[in-house]
């Protein structure tokens, strides 16, 4: 029994030394790899690339998911109507035609020939209807659904052809079709039932690559669609790897272990830009996203029915929340915390928006001077010497709760910073960091606080992100600040129907001009994407469009193994 | 072994089990927030959306009934069916081994922590095994040469890589491991290989164990060997050593027959707690080299109130911790005859 026991330890030791010396383990190398390292494992000749994440999708159903890892894996295995390109402009994929009816309501297209399913069957318009019909009955899909707001019925008069008629013309309907996947009708049929829980692990879809295998939170392989009529990828493959651990995704790259890594440490840039072989880009994300410094702006008119709105009375006054903004050292925050990736902010409208954002307004210059006088003029003086402005009349100290998610990787330096400099304002600063649940919690729409550090993931359609400050939104908690602007409303309601290209970007530039000048927010920063890939490995990748993101179809697609 | 005995023990277990089944339920519920909204933040999510996930996870439904003064608990009124709450319905499923859906991946939790147990038991297993052999032969050696630089050695050695933070070693050994191994950085196995056969796979495998199974083994030795060498040192004193050496047995004898047994009681204490931990993973491990153990998967559902998640897995937990006590409190009296005879 005893011996017994010895032995099988004795076995387990010995398969482990000889795993460890074992050098023979197949990894997938391209012709050439300059890495002595991987020029040991055995070459199988074929290219596949190998990108290094730091997340992993939640599911594999378009429906069901919330992740933006999620999306970047449909966008390879699913094909849409339209592709949202890097440069911000939408190109037809599905459809080698759209025509529109005069009214605006009712969408003619017509469907590219050779879209076919990874399991040999083919796309045809019906399984456009059945996707679109599905995503507007699933009522508890999260996001798919939304976008199907205005469909009033979808129909097939044949093979090739897909009218959708809306129930009122939208000037974006792009914009709404893009995340529409295709869904295989003959699969995805039996599946209204329960349509959420279903896992789809096997993931038939048209896409420039087909799912070959998968595991949750470890990697997702994806091999090449060579027949795909539009986008026909020049690699045999994608996979995409989960690192928990972000030092080891950056060693990854450096040992060769990965040719691409979507993200990183901002510390370990200047060591990879040191490094041979390895390229590191950045520039606006593919997903565009924004950090605020938001402002309780609810009063008496304002209050939604169970709010507190135990906002600082200082903050409603214009003047107070444009001397803050003067007050904030935008580019010292963009320094110290993102170590200077990132481009100062001027509303909830990013960067990454291409033609919607308005780059023409004149942000508020950080000037601590110009911040006290015009605090000292509007009458908040700080009578009792003790550095903190009271309310003109001697009231209530100008003293802030400040709170921010204790998840967030920027919030607590920033508001350090930004206590900082508030302070030689005359404003005093309460840092309290919260759990996410407890922030929405007292946030919206309860509207007990005075500042939150948060930020806003968005569509590339930026209706999304203005809603956020209509007065409707402030009782169904999504405007975080209270903010409410009639002529602000008013133009948000002629964007939605403005169907003129020119026009809706008129109307959009001045929403924000509006919105920047009433400082509902302080935008403090544009986050940006920081991406490394290895120039020994594959080459092509688009560096150079409006948007970085490396894995995005578009990219995937046209590269190519070096030579 | 009295039958009574065996079962007053078994007894006490499941009502442990039975308490933390509910204390589990209700703890996760008091925290603040809602579970739909934290996980997807977003304020297209219509009210009718929203209605309709909190529907398809029985959240509309009270938690409880008639413990209003509870709330934050969320309860309902009295007059509420005690079988339309979600408590009743979660004991319910329990018992039909059904851990609900988790509200992040939408997956049953039964195949998430399946998945997870296994991988966890892989790694953490290997480690605790390496690390209870190298550790008892390391404090038998050092015992036995108490007060000699072999001890001397045995113990700094064991110090140090007991009082070593297990992220900072898992980093080091990492990038050494990946610069002058080539092993890799991270996760259970190369993806996207086809692999030419089943020991392929398996070696494959074992490289990805090696370092997160090393790191362990290394952080965890140093406690067996201290405690091994403490208990031992004290049995070796006894006059009844003293006994064997003049009755002229050889060390090897003392030390098997005589010493060993003795010194055992603390060990399987000790060893009985670590494994029923075991399956909570070692979440700076599996951080550290990406691997998908169960560690990982409860610290990810906490951040996002993925209650059936976390109910699953707290359980899970508890079971094992319970029941390898049992299993301790057992082993005892078969190793040490007073407390049979109590």
């Amino acid at each position: 029994m005893k011996k017994r026991t010895w032995l099988l330890i004795a076995a387990l030791l010995a398969a482990l030394l000889l795993a460890a010396c074992s050098a023979s383990t197949p990894q997938p190398a391209t012709t050439g790899s300059a890495e002595e390292a991987t020029a040991s494992t055995a070459d199988t000749g074929s290219a596949t690339a190998r990108i290094g994440w730091a997340g992993s999708p939640d599911t594999l159903n378009p429906g069901a998911a919330v992740l933006s890892e999620a999306y970047t894996i449909f966008d390879l295995v699913y094909d849409s109507m339209y592709q949202l390109q890097l440069d911000g402009t939408y190109t037809l994929e599905l459809a080698e035609s759209a025509d529109v009816s005069e009214d605006g309501k009712v969408w003619t297209f017509t469907l590219r020939d050779g879209f076919v399913f990874s399991d040999g069957e083919p796309l045809t318009a019906s399984d456009v209807v059945f996707s679109y019909n599905f995503y507007k009955a699933q009522t508890d899909f999260p996001f798919l659904n939304v976008y199907t707001e205005y469909f009033e019925s979808v129909e097939a008069p044949d093979d090739k052809t897909v009218v959708l008629t809306l129930s009122q013309a939208i000037p974006n309907l792009d914009s709404q079709l893009i995340f529409l996947f295709i869904l295989p009708e003959h699969i995805w049929a039996d599946q209204t039932e329960n349509a959420a829980e279903f896992e789809n692990l096997a993931m038939v879809g048209s896409g420039p690559f087909k799912l070959a295998d998968y595991a949750q939170n470890q990697f997702v392989s994806l091999e090449a669609n060579k027949d795909h009529p539009l986008y026909p990828p020049k690699v045999d493959g994608v996979v995409f790897q989960t690192f928990d651990n972000q030092d080891a995704l950056v060693q990854a790259l450096r040992t060769g272990q990965v040719d691409m890594i979507t993200e990183m440490p901002k510390p370990a840039v200047a060591t990879l830009r040191n490094e041979a072989n390895i390229a590191v880009v950045s520039g606006p994300p593919g997903s565009p996203s924004v950090a605020d410094i938001i402002f309780n702006l609810t009063n008496d008119g304002t209050c939604p029915e169970d709010g507190v709105c135990s906002g600082h009375p200082a903050l409603q006054d214009r003047t107070v929340r444009q001397a803050l903004a003067h007050a904030t050292d935008k580019q010292q925050i963009i320094d110290v915390v993102l170590l200077g990736f990132g481009t100062p902010g001027l509303t909830l409208i990013p960067d990454s928006l291409g033609v919607w954002y308005n780059d023409t307004i004149q942000d508020f210059e950080y000037d601590l001077d110009l911040a006290n006088q015009m605090l000292d003029d509007a009458g908040y003086a700080d009578t009792d010497g003790d550095g903190v402005r009271e309310m003109p009349g001697g009231g209530d100290p100008l003293t802030l709760r400040v709170n921010w998610p204790s998840d967030s990787t920027w919030s607590s330096r920033a508001a350090e910073i930004m206590s900082g400099t508030w302070a030689q304002a005359g404003v005093q600063t309460q840092l309290q960091a919260l759990d996410a649940d407890a922030l929405t919690s007292v946030c919206c729409p309860t509207f007990d606080y005075d500042v939150i550090l948060w930020g806003w993931g968005s569509d590339p359609d930026p209706a999304f992100l203005l809603s956020v400050m209509t007065t409707d939104q402030i009782p169904t908690g999504t405007s975080e600040s209270g903010y409410s602007n009639p002529e602000f409303d008013q133009l948000y309601k002629e964007q939605a129907v403005a169907m003129d290209p020119d026009e809706r970007k008129a109307i959009i530039w001045q929403m924000q001009e509006i919105a920047h000048e009433d400082v509902p927010y302080i935008i403090p920063f544009y986050d940006q994407n920081v991406q490394a890939y290895r120039t020994d490995r594959f080459q092509g990748w688009i560096t150079d469009a409006d948007k970085i993101e490396l894995s995005d179809m578009t990219s995937l697609t046209i590269i190519e193994p070096v030579q | 072994m009295r039958a009574s005995y065996l079962l007053g023990k078994l007894a006490w277990a499941l009502f442990t089990i039975l308490f933390v089944i509910c204390l589990n339920f209700f703890l996760f519920r008091v925290l603040p927030g809602d579970p739909v909204r934290s996980g997807v933040r977003d304020p297209r999510l219509t009210q009718e959306a929203q209605q309709a996930i909190r529907e398809r996870f029985g959240l509309d439904k009270p938690v409880i009934n008639c413990f209003e003064s509870l709330n934050p608990v969320k309860s309902g009124p009295c007059l509420i069916n005690p079988f339309e709450t979600q408590f009743f319905l979660y004991v319910r499923n329990l018992l039909t081994g059904d851990l609900g859906i988790s509200y992040h991946t939408n997956r049953p939790v039964s195949t998430m922590l399946g998945e997870r147990l296994w991988n966890t038991i892989l790694l953490i297993g290997a480690g605790q095994i390496l690390a209870i052999i190298l550790g008892m032969g390391l404090g038998i050696l050092a015992a036995w040469k108490a007060r000699t630089p072999i001890d001397f050695g045995a113990l700094l050695f064991s110090l140090l890589a007991w009082s070593l933070p297990t992220f900072w070693l898992g980093i080091i050994l990492l990038f050494a491991g990946s610069r002058y191994f080539n092993l890799p950085l991270g996760g259970m196995i190369t993806p996207g290989v086809n692999f030419p056969g089943a020991w392929a796979r398996v070696s494959d495998m074992l490289r990805h164990m090696l370092l997160p199974t090393l790191t362990y083994t290394i952080v965890f030795l140093g406690e067996y060997m201290l405690i091994m060498r403490s208990t031992l040192v004290d049995v070796l004193s006894e006059d009844y050593i003293l006994t064997a050496r003049a009755k002229g047995l050889n060390h090897f004898q003392i030390l098997k027959d005589h010493a060993l047994k003795n010194a055992m009681l603390p060990m399987v204490t000790i060893i009985a707690l670590n494994l029923g931990f075991t399956v909570a993973g070692a979440v700076q491990i599996e951080t550290v080299f990406s691997w998908p153990g169960l560690g990982g998967a409860i610290f990810e559902a906490v951040g996002r109130r993925d209650y059936p998640m976390l109910q699953g897995a707290f359980l899970l937990l508890a079971v094992s911790v319970i029941f390898a006590n049992l299993g301790a409190e057992l082993l005892y009296s078969v190793l040490d005859p007073r407390i049979r005879a109590e």
